[in-house]
């Protein structure tokens, strides 16, 4: 008898347990009172940075849309741009946007949305810099026409994990310049400063941010040759594909209705 | 089995894949040089103060009745002693480092030496209280038997107070290097790839937490025991030659 | 060379601005070969005394002599002098970092530049004299006080001083161990050396003394031959003094 009982009381704990871990994983499960988790790095202007106490930027306010096709409530969490992938593929957080681009590592551990945005890596010099192009910073090229070395005591200033930093550290055969030419600062503020320090010859980094480092510091220039150009999305863990599906077919939407355009205009004019 | 494919396989991806472990041996390399030259720094520096700030308090006396230049110098070293504690001391190490490379070392592009200097600047401050307390602790009876037989003041230190400090405080000091070794992994914050920034990178890389940060944890507890292990080692000889 | 070794004019010692007067006017001539000792209750300013004789007291006032030249003049290299007056303190004092050897022959290496040899193989014959060979490899901690004690005054000879100066030396000892102490000073009177030695032993001071002295509130109170002193006190004060100790 007292085994039966047992043997009852186990089978409803184990429904319970089982219900709220279901309940739990579905996120898709578009609730009004869902979350709706986004990492990000806030200290990249214009896409995200800090307003005071609030998150602004492209990638906020696209998010908080995108929130409001889903019926969910964002929840914005500001962490370190290394370890919003990792966070993604976890599932500690629902997505990752913060002006990420796709890459072929990214992509091992996560999956991207289409792109909402387009983001041009430039390279950031001294205003009396002898350097026209990102170019002028390779020493001869190959047959194939790519570079086959670098200039002695390049140092090539990124922030640490972006774009810039990954392409930069690439063999110059890849058009990278290195890794004992890449110096990686903690944010893209102390890669300018070092700029400015003499420490860098150059910084690598998205376009939008740079404009605004250059206009905030005197005797910078940006190079009209970019550096790359890429497209930025957002990640999302691999198994959530109808998390997935659900934030393309809100971007297609938010995309015709005109609404994405009026945002980017918004941060970026485009005269 | 399966768990342990799926781990090497990790294991692989994390370490192996695009030679990632380079990393690890660099930044273990340069916080290793980082450590090894601040100690040094550190030391040197340490022991001016202290001596500087322990000649004071013995000979204020001494040396105000002889006036003159030697009292005025040394008074002034010893102010200038107590700014420098009071602002290493007083703020973190981290914003020294930014403070000295981005403003007072500009033109040092060479990240790890600006490191160098700041870590031994650092160090120097807590070394110098360190010696100055063990100093401090050694019966004036040795000072006053010392000088009594025609040594000078240094020569006292250097033969008598400094053997005996040095022995009270080697537990505290093996302290403050253990400290210091921990303390250099911020020297990413200005580009320097150390031990934790490499594992930061591979971390930002493959986008796996565990494995990179578990291997830097592992290599710092490697140093600090192997540290831990040597002054101790070097204490119970000290002790040896007393009983 | 002169017969006077020291001399001791008008001197003063004073603390916390005046308010403490630990030597109040001083003036005392000690000539080679004497063994002074000197007693006095406890706050009379004797060791006081004894320690500005080589300043490891600086005084406030007055002036000392130390084989014709002023010592207390600031320009004076002090240094130098001290290499000539070895002292004796009431706690040993010995380098508790070195070994006994090396206790008596740092001085002599590194002041006097005698070689490692020569200076061993006179700590060896000091050692000797005093019985303490087969200590010469230990450390401080594993003697006695009274051995400690012996160490101490032969490191002192080490630098063939021309006077010692023993402050209270069998004050922290144990009483079996005083008279091996005091036996070994009692040889370096005999042998000669000019002696300043503050103590409580009235016994060697009769013995050996060729003077006492007697301070009081710092100043000298009275002084004399042994037999003087201790059989026919003149003042008040000494007569009291000795009525308490004896």
């Amino acid at each position: 008898m007292k085994k039966k009982i047992l043997s009852i009381v186990s089978l409803v704990l184990i429904a319970v347990v089982a219900v709220s871990v279901f309940a739990a994983c579905g996120n898709n499960n578009a609730d009004t009172t869902k979350k709706l988790t986004m990492a990000t790095n806030a200290a990249f202007p214009p896409y995200e940075y800090k307003d005071g106490d609030d998150f602004a930027g492209i990638d906020v306010e696209i998010a908080g849309k995108l929130a409001e096709k889903l019926g969910m409530e964002l929840e914005i969490i500001d962490t370190e741009f290394g370890s919003i992938v990792g966070g993604v593929e976890t599932g500690k957080y629902d997505m990752g946007m913060a002006g990420m681009t796709v890459t072929e590592e990214r992509l091992k551990s996560v999956n991207f949305s289409t792109s909402y945005a387009k983001g041009v890596q430039s390279v950031i010099v001294l205003e009396n810099s002898e350097y026209k192009s990102y170019e002028d910073f390779y020493t001869g090229y190959d047959a194939d026409g790519d570079p086959t070395g670098v200039i002695e005591g390049l140092k090539i200033g990124v922030q640490q994990d972006t774009t810039g930093d990954i392409y930069s550290s690439d063999v110059p055969k890849k058009w990278g310049f290195g890794e004992e030419s890449v110096i990686r600062y903690k944010t893209g503020a102390d890669a300018v400063s070092a700029l400015v320090a003499g420490k860098v010859t150059a910084v690598i980094i998205d376009n939008e941010p740079a404009k605004s480092y250059v206009a905030a510091n005197e005797g910078l220039k940006i190079l009209d040759t970019t550096y790359v150009e890429e497209d930025y999305a957002i990640c999302v863990a691999k198994e959530n594909t109808e998390l997935l599906e659900n934030i393309n077919k809100a971007l297609a939407e938010l995309t015709a209705d005109g609404t994405i355009p009026a945002i980017i205009e918004k941060y970026i004019p485009s005269k | 089995m399966q768990k342990f494919t799926e781990f090497a396989d990790e294991l692989r991806f994390v370490f192996v894949e695009s030679d990632r472990w380079k990393w690890l041996i660099e930044g273990l390399g340069n916080t290793l040089k980082i450590t090894a030259v601040s100690l040094i720094i550190g030391i040197v520096i340490g022991i001016v103060i202290a001596s500087i700030r322990s000649s004071f308090d013995k000979n204020q006396e001494t040396m105000k009745k002889r006036g003159g230049v030697g009292y005025n110098l040394l008074s002034a070293l010893n102010s200038i002693s107590k700014v420098y504690l009071w602002v290493i001391r007083g703020t973190p190490v981290v914003v020294q480092l930014l403070i000295l490379y981005f403003i007072i070392l500009q033109s040092v592009s060479n990240g790890v030496a600006v490191a160098m200097v700041c870590f031994g600047l650092n160090s120097g401050a807590y070394v110098a209280e360190i010696f100055r307390s063990g100093i401090m602790s050694v019966d004036e009876g040795q000072f006053e038997a010392g000088r009594s037989l025609g040594f000078n003041y240094l020569q006292t230190m250097r033969h008598i107070i400094i053997p005996q400090a040095f022995k009270t405080v080697l537990p505290t000091l093996c302290n403050e290097f253990i400290v210091l070794i921990k303390e250099t992994s911020i020297a990413g914050y200005v580009g320097i790839m150390d031990l934790t920034k490499a594992g930061d990178l591979i971390r930002g890389r493959t986008f796996k937490a565990f494995l990179p940060l578990i291997a830097v944890a592992l290599i710092y507890l490697a140093l600090v025991t192997v540290l831990t292990w040597a002054t101790g080692k070097l204490e119970r000889r000290l002790r040896r030659n007393e009983r | 060379m002169s017969a006077n070794i020291i001399e001791v004019q008008g001197l003063k010692k004073h603390y916390n601005d005046g308010t403490v007067k630990a030597l109040n006017g001083i003036d005392c001539t000690i000539r080679r070969g004497e063994v002074v000792v000197i007693i006095g209750p406890s706050g009379c300013g004797k060791s006081t005394f004894l320690r500005s004789l080589n300043l490891l007291e600086l005084p406030t006032e007055g002036s000392i002599t130390f084989e014709g030249q002023v010592i207390t003049n600031p320009k004076t290299d002090i240094n130098r002098h001290r290499q000539k007056m070895g002292m004796v303190f009431q706690q040993f004092n010995l380098f508790n970092n070195l070994n006994i050897i090396d206790n008596i022959t740092l001085a002599p290496i590194k002041l006097l530049k005698m070689s490692k040899e020569d200076a061993e193989k006179k700590a060896m014959e000091l050692l000797e004299r005093i019985g303490l060979a087969d200590k010469a490899q230990v450390y401080p901690q594993q003697l006695s006080g009274g051995q400690k004690q012996r160490v101490a005054i032969v490191r002192a000879l080490a630098m063939e001083p021309d006077v010692m100066l023993f402050d209270e030396p069998t004050s922290a000892l144990d009483p079996e161990m005083v008279g091996e102490v005091l036996e070994v000073m009692r040889d370096l009177a005999r042998g000669g050396m000019t002696m300043v030695v503050v103590t409580h032993e009235m016994g060697f001071a009769r013995e050996v003394g060729t003077r006492v002295i007697f301070m009081n509130e710092g100043q000298i109170c009275e002084e004399g031959r042994p037999d003087d002193i201790f059989d026919y006190p003149q003042s008040d004060r000494l007569k009291d003094f000795l009525s308490k100790i004896i």
